[in-house]
């Protein structure tokens, strides 16, 4: 193969990563906006602190794996702590004040990191058996990124089948859909609530230790992740979670080729594609209700 | 006799800020003309949040926009004078909430909030992208301060900083005054309709979305007039100090621990946050971390602010007396 198509086969691949680990941001988010109908601002907030949570413990055991599993989960729990102490109460307050909590937490929690971790970026080392590099048709690959890749698919494959496969599954999208019918019907809604979020705290943690190789652990992370995984949320729709992956690596493409080829504006080409987006449809492309 | 008290702790205040110069240093000016600033730039957000009942979350947009305008005219356009510089700020803002207004008014509630976030990012980038013009991160500086002349009169130097107090708060407290006033004209209470029952208004054939484009309108021009005050007081506008998402959080912070139900809590709240900022940088650096606990905790326990905990201890302790 020539090197140019290489060049873009690797790109794409990149993007892929890129978009995988954003969905995996972006898919508790918005399944949180569905069912509770605030966009948790904070939620970006909780995959830095997973990330944050890795480094400590790579430095306690030295070994990514029981980081991998571990870090996810104590965010995870934050984020059922969060949900139960700081937003049920604020349920019957409406939207705005629970949507203004998670600005809240979100300053309180980027200020706790720079208090236990100081202001510097961490470096989380790939472990040797991710490290190096794969070669296939022709083409050297880092190995991380295909991890990444595979990772987030079995993750999502693996909440895809509870999703609709399972009673559990279909009382979560029942929630989302009509949260006060659903409560009607006698299934305690609440506990719905919290299990929610706890799952998507818990996969935003995910995406936050893969990321933690990649992107180095520091406390402008949550900005990066968050701002990106919020583009994702509101061009996909509010609340649909079809319309978070397609934009999720539609986004991760738009990054990958713009920083190859017009590395100044690619950020700004993602917020452009927002904006025409919601110029044409204020609900996002996939979007259905406010 | 209360119509009497008003009038007195209006001139108390006037005086009081108008010897602070002479008998304090030049920090505690600047910090009250930054307060005063930022009282303005919060009052339009709760001209949005109070009283029209949306939350926007990307009011930095219109606050640095006014604040680029008022940089760019004072450093390209020699001589340039001091109220058009204002005014270019006001103007600016104003431009872009007229632009944005056609999107915006379509929506309601957390959409409102999000749209309004995402094109403050976008406003963020783009400044932060195009080093050309806005000089990226460095941000514009170094531009001269004109005298405020009057023509035939006289022509006061600006760069002196009581002679800029003075300026400043006489122009803030203007548009204070205006937004006053507007708040109580007819429009205003149509306002205050939108956000209680949209949808009477509209069979009442009111024309909703432009009324609430005009409201639109008007904060952003105040907006950015805050931010032109800001960029004359700091003599430095850069994407980070101006158009960030901390700049779009924090008026929404004052508007809520003053009370967004009421004209002067945003007012209060600015204070409060600036005193509290004052008192809390001599013990620890982490003010972040205690303005966002104070915030988690004033929405969670006082949703009507520190307005509104005055006015339950006052009906509480004074109760009004029944008339028999």
């Amino acid at each position: 193969m020539s090197p140019t198509v290489i060049l873009y086969i690797s790109q794409a691949i990149h993007g892929l990563a890129y978009g995988m680990l954003l969905f995996l941001v972006a898919s508790g988010l918005t399944m949180i906006f569905g069912m509770m109908g605030i966009l948790n601002l904070a939620h970006a907030s909780f995959a830095m602190l997973a990330a944050y949570f890795c480094y400590q413990v790579l430095r306690m055991f030295g070994n990514f794996w029981v980081a991998l599993l571990i870090a996810p989960v104590i965010a995870g729990m934050f984020g059922v702590l969060t949900e139960r102490y700081l937003l049920r109460p604020l349920h019957k307050q409406g939207h705005l004040a629970e949507l203004l909590v998670t600005v809240g937490i979100m300053a309180v929690i980027l200020e706790v990191v720079k208090l236990f971790w100081g202001t510097e970026s961490l470096v989380v080392k790939i472990p040797p058996s991710l490290g190096g590099l794969v070669t296939f048709a022709g083409m050297t690959y880092p190995i991380y990124r295909i991890f990444v890749i595979g990772l987030a698919t079995l993750v999502l494959g693996f909440m895809v089948l509870i999703l609709f496969k399972t009673r559990l599954g279909k009382i979560v999208r029942a929630t989302v859909a009509d949260s006060d019918m659903v409560n009607a019907l006698g299934i305690n809604t609440p506990l719905v609530f919290m299990l929610v979020f706890g799952i998507g705290t818990w996969l935003a943690g995910i995406a936050g230790v893969v990321a933690g190789p990649l992107l180095t652990v520091f406390p402008g992370m949550a900005d990066q992740l968050g701002m990106d995984a919020f583009v994702v949320v509101v061009v996909g729709g509010f609340g649909s979670l079809g319309g978070a992956f397609i934009v999720s690596i539609i986004l991760g493409e738009l990054n990958a080729y713009g920083i190859q080829f017009i590395p100044r504006l690619a950020p700004v080409l993602m917020f452009a594609f927002m904006a025409i987006v919601l110029a044409v449809k204020p609900l996002g492309l996939f979007g259905e209700r406010e | 006799m209360r119509k009497y008290s008003k009038w007195i702790f209006s001139g108390v205040i006037v005086i009081l800020l108008a010897v602070i110069p002479q008998f304090f240093s030049i920090y505690y000016a600047n910090f009250l003309v930054a307060f005063a600033i930022f009282s303005l730039y919060a009052v339009t957000l709760n001209l949005l949040l109070g009283y029209m009942g949306v939350l926007s979350f990307g009011h930095a947009m219109f606050f640095g926009v006014g604040a680029y305008s008022t940089a760019l005219a004072l450093t390209h356009i020699p001589g340039f004078p001091l109220l058009p510089a204002i005014l270019i700020g006001g103007l600016a803002g104003g431009l872009l909430a007229f632009i944005l207004s056609p999107l915006l008014v379509r929506v309601s509630g957390t959409a409102f909030a999000m749209l309004t976030l995402a094109f403050g990012q976008l406003i963020f980038v783009l400044a932060l992208k195009y080093r050309e013009v806005t000089g990226g991160e460095d941000g514009i500086g170094g531009y001269p301060l004109p005298p405020l002349n009057i023509p035939g009169v006289m022509s006061i130097d600006m760069t002196d900083q009581v002679n800029f107090y003075y300026f400043a708060l006489v122009v803030i407290t203007i548009c204070l005054s205006i937004l006053w006033f507007y708040t109580k004209t007819p429009f205003g209470s149509l306002v205050v309709g939108v956000r209680d029952n949209a949808m009477r208004l509209q069979y009442l054939g009111f024309n909703l979305p432009q009324t609430k484009a005009i409201n639109l309108i008007v904060c952003g021009a105040f907006a950015g007039v805050a931010g032109a005050v800001n960029a004359l007081l700091q003599k430095l506008v850069s994407t980070v100090g101006v158009l960030d998402i901390n700049t779009s959080f924090l008026p929404i912070m004052m508007a809520y621990i003053g009370g967004t139900g009421n004209f002067f809590g945003p007012v209060i709240g600015s204070g409060v946050l600036y005193l509290l900022e004052d008192l809390v940088i001599r013990f620890t650096e982490r003010i972040g971390l205690v303005n966002g606990v104070i915030f988690i905790l004033v929405v969670t326990y006082l949703p009507l602010g520190l307005i509104g905990l005055f006015s339950m201890a006052k009906e509480k302790w004074f109760p009004k007396e029944k008339a028999s």
